[in-house]
């Protein structure tokens, strides 16, 4: 573990995805050394204060990015178009200059010898494919992710979309509790929007299994300085506000107050 | 890259200022709120004046329901509601770390919900090493019944100043809100219940809604506006205040590079502090005091010659 610390480092490589997804590559040995699955960046495509000024533009707050892979210093983000920010990353090629922050926050606690269960929805896709790089030689690992659409879905056991161009038609989470039982999982990972979160909480709290949820928030600072990305953590009766960027963004599931969200 | 504001280390006489009994190495410090020792991996401390920490209370506050940010055309609103651990919390393991780490002044902030409050946490504090100043927080616009309650009326800020400057005589610098109808008279009052220094501006009101759906982007509606959308009001307010009243202003609200610090300081600053801009950039604080720096060389002035020279 390591500070997050401060970075421009060159895209190595711009890899396409679909036309909302593609992966920005850059390499650096030291932050490759630090980072574990479920950890993130704060990215932003490097425009100098003077530069925007030339151009009128207005610096704008970098955006949290979860590690997509990480192996020997080359360091993958996997990003959707889904505002300006991830806009302005898109337009990036190789060659250009990347803003980093990070490794920021906590990852998911490892496991072993465990029956996995992984569930994503749409961009909460990334995280858990470093996760399952980091599992799959002490674990049984079955991988469950669900989309809008055929453009949102990316390698995995069982495949679910809203619209049913791909896979079984419905919302991922539609039949969790009998795959849970069915797959006998012990453990259940999961990133993705955060009705898909709720939803499988209340699965995994109602069957008493182990649950850890990467959590997503509006940020700023991505250090802990600022509490904008706060989400109620503990019991019903004593709860507090924690911060997705320095005590999450992986929290146990069960603590996650939804009822307060 | 982490030292670049060393290159102007030979400006360094030219940076020195003041801020009432404080001497500071440079004019620069950080807002409130912004800006913690996570910070320092980014950049060498010694570009900054003073630091100042996080407003604490006398309880430790939860803070407000999340969303508690949104990114604005020009800008950033906050809603975080003074989530803080407390003041004895703060003193047994904040300020210890401070103490530690710090090379420059610390400036302790914080707010209270009565005058009796405000004065049982500063007589706490004064039994404390290792803190140089105060910022009194009566300005926040994100909790009901601190802060900004004592900040909009002139009397009341005049008896709690009177009342700190008498417990004190550590630097007293009372952070003034903008959304007041004359913020000078506040200020007069700040003058003349005896603290050393004024800070301003704390946050505008804010508020941003999703125009598809109509609802509010920040979970209580309303939240503080922060960064280079306010860099106009608050330089405004700068050179009120700075017409109104002798003592020396700490100024904050937009500031995001050098030339930035220095329109505040023609307005009257003797001290600047950068907020928004430490998430925007942050390498923010090391380059201002670099370009400041060297645009002082240039000239051949020091900070305390163009304080308050604005030509109008």
């Amino acid at each position: 573990m390591i500070n997050p610390q401060y970075r421009q480092r060159a895209i190595q490589l711009r890899e396409e995805l679909s036309d909302d997804y593609f992966i920005l590559w850059i390499w650096d040995e030291a932050l490759g050394a630090a980072g574990s699955p479920g950890q993130f960046y704060e990215i932003r495509a490097l425009a100098s204060l003077a530069n925007l000024q030339a151009v009128q533009a207005i610096p704008k707050l970098f955006k949290p990015v979860s590690i997509y892979d990480n192996q020997g210093g080359r360091i993958g983000f996997m990003i959707k178009k889904v505002g300006a920010g991830t806009n302005a990353l898109s337009r990036l090629r190789a060659g250009d200059t990347l803003e980093l922050i990070g490794p920021c926050g906590n990852g998911f606690p490892l496991t072993r010898s465990k029956r996995v269960l992984l569930l994503s929805g749409g961009i909460g896709y990334p995280p858990l494919w470093y996760l399952q790089k980091e599992l799959i030689n002490h674990n049984q690992i079955y991988w469950m992710h669900g989309g809008a659409s055929q453009g949102d879905i990316f390698p995995c056991d069982e495949i679910w979309t809203e619209d049913g161009s791909i896979g079984r038609k419905g919302r991922v989470c539609d039949q969790l509790q009998e795959t849970l039982v069915k797959q006998e999982i012990d453990i259940v990972y999961s990133c993705g929007p955060e009705g898909l979160l709720r939803a499988a909480t209340a699965v995994t709290t109602e069957m008493k299994i182990e649950h850890y949820c990467s959590m997503e928030a509006y940020m700023a600072c991505g250090i802990g300085v600022c509490h904008g990305c706060a989400v109620p953590i503990g019991t019903p009766q004593d709860w507090t506000y924690r911060r997705v960027c320095k005590e999450g963004p992986v929290f146990n599931a069960d603590s996650i107050r939804w009822e307060l969200l | 890259m982490n030292d670049i504001w060393r290159n102007s280390r030979h400006a360094g006489h030219l940076l020195k200022s003041r801020l009432g009994k404080l001497e500071l190495s440079t004019p620069l410090t950080v807002a409130s709120g912004t800006f913690d020792l996570e910070n320092f991996e980014f950049f060498d401390p010694a570009c900054l004046g003073a630091f100042v920490c996080k407003t604490i209370t006398k309880e430790p506050k939860k803070g407000n329901p999340p969303p508690r940010l949104f990114e604005t055309e020009a800008g950033l609103i906050n809603s975080i509601g003074l989530q803080n651990p407390g003041l004895d919390v703060f003193i047994n393991e904040k300020l210890p770390q401070y103490r530690d780490k710090l090379s420059m002044p610390l400036i302790v902030s914080f707010s209270g919900s009565t005058i009796a409050e405000f004065c049982a946490m500063l007589e706490s504090l004064e039994r404390c090493e290792g803190i140089a100043g105060y910022e009194i927080n009566v300005s926040c616009p994100n909790v009901e019944n601190e802060g900004i309650a004592f900040g909009i009326d002139p009397d009341v800020v005049f008896a709690l100043t009177r009342e700190l400057a008498a417990i004190t005589n550590r630097e007293l610098c009372v952070k003034l809100s903008p959304n007041v109808t004359d913020i000078a008279r506040i200020a007069q009052a700040v003058e003349a219940g005896g603290a050393s220094s004024i800070a301003l501006i704390n946050s505008l009101w804010g508020m941003a809604i999703d125009y598809r759906t109509g609802c509010s982007r920040i979970k209580k509606g309303v939240g503080g506006y922060t960064g280079n959308g306010i860099k106009p009001v608050a330089l405004a307010l700068t050179y009120k205040v700075s017409q109104a009243v002798k003592l020396p202003i700490l100024a904050m609200g937009g500031i995001y590079d050098w030339q930035d610090a220095l329109e505040f300081i023609w307005a009257g600053a003797s001290a600047i502090a950068v907020g928004t801009a430490n998430f925007v950039n942050p390498l923010a604080a090391p380059e201002l005091i670099m370009g400041l720096g060297e645009f002082l060389l240039t000239q051949n002035k020091a900070v305390r010659d163009l304080v308050g020279k604005v030509q109008i």
